[in-house]
């Protein structure tokens, strides 16, 4: 039995070796559980769209629910003219929402407790945030950096701290979804191990906090989802409408 | 059940999603989520920062001066932040 708390997070290859050049592409056990959670995100809405029913079956139930909840997130935090980009916001929530959920049942990998993972998220969310701020404003996007109303003389000192804070957007978002993730899972398995090695005289109140533990991860894994997709929709707002 | 009593329950419902607003804000989660997001952009500027000065550093030659000014410059930039973050919540 693997009494480390952190052999759960182990990247191993399933499958044969496959190179690129000199990187390594090999199927792994996250590559599977990214592409699980692809597929039930896929089986889920297609099965739940089928037939659309006044009486909507609880697939159909969910599907609505879940499409309801992003489009008024949307709508609230960036706006009407953030519509275009529902599909985007919708399948980074899905993705993340599922990733996250799916790590949750015992034996299985949790993509999302990787650094990597969320940061290649978070990095494409930025430049392509950023981009759109260009393509919308031009040059005037760099307006984001000056706030108005600011003596002259604070003026240099204002830029590089709101440079800053604009750099470190994509950190905050993929460390706070791989913080919680992992110390999360981390600390379900420390307690975990506890309830062996108490063992049955004192080994019931460490149980008792892993199922506390449980619930409490179940709400953490939803919330850094809606935290995820908010943030972005947040970002998204600031390039959309440009204003200080 | 009928088709006719569904009907009657489908007005119903229509008319009382019309009275309400249709979904309220789930205050819990998103000021849970607030907090969230305050706790891990304090830090993400002070690191930022910290790296910023690091590089420049590095290039300019300037071994520990940029480091320890940029290191500043992002707790200040964290710290306002922070600042901001609640002037928001309090609207």
């Amino acid at each position: 039995m693997a009494t480390n708390p952190m052999h759960q997070f182990e990247v191993h290859r399933i499958g044969p070796e496959i190179k690129l050049g000199e990187i390594d592409i090999s199927f792994t056990n996250a590559s599977l559980f990214m592409l699980i959670s692809s597929i039930a995100i896929l089986f889920v809405f297609n099965l739940g769209t089928k037939k659309n029913s006044t009486l909507p079956s609880k697939l159909q139930l969910l599907a609505e629910l879940s499409y309801t909840f992003v489009s008024k997130m949307i709508s609230d935090t960036a706006g009407s003219k953030a519509k275009p980009y529902f599909a985007f916001i919708f399948s980074l929530f899905m993705f993340v929402l599922f990733c996250n959920m799916f790590g949750m049942i015992p034996y299985t990998f949790t993509v999302t407790s990787h650094i990597i993972v969320t940061f290649v998220l978070a990095i494409f969310i930025f430049i392509g945030v950023t981009i759109i701020g260009f393509i919308k404003h031009g040059f005037g996007y760099l307006k984001l950096f000056v706030p108005s109303g600011v003596p002259v003389l604070l003026l240099p000192l204002i830029v590089v701290i709101e440079v800053i804070s604009y750099l470190s957007r994509p950190i905050s978002l993929s460390v706070r979804l791989f913080a919680n993730m992992m110390a999360g899972h981390t600390m379900m398995k420390v307690f975990g191990g506890f309830v062996i090695s108490l063992g049955i005289v004192g080994g019931w109140l460490p149980l008792s906090f892993s199922v506390a533990l449980t619930g409490l991860e179940i709400l953490v894994a939803f919330l850094q989802a809606y935290v995820f997709a908010i943030l972005t929709c947040i970002y998204l707002n600031d390039a959309l409408n440009l204003h200080h | 059940m009928s088709k006719d009593t569904f009907k009657t329950r489908l007005e119903i419902a229509k008319k009382k999603l019309l009275k309400k607003k249709l979904y309220q804000d789930n205050q819990p989660a998103s000021s849970l989520g607030a907090a969230f997001k305050m706790s891990t952009e304090l830090v993400a500027h002070v690191a930022v920062g910290t790296i910023i000065g690091f590089i420049l550093d590095k290039t300019f030659g300037t071994k520990p001066w940029l480091i320890l000014i940029f290191f500043f410059v992002g707790v200040i930039a964290g710290i306002i932040n922070v600042f901001k973050s609640a002037k928001k919540m309090q609207k």
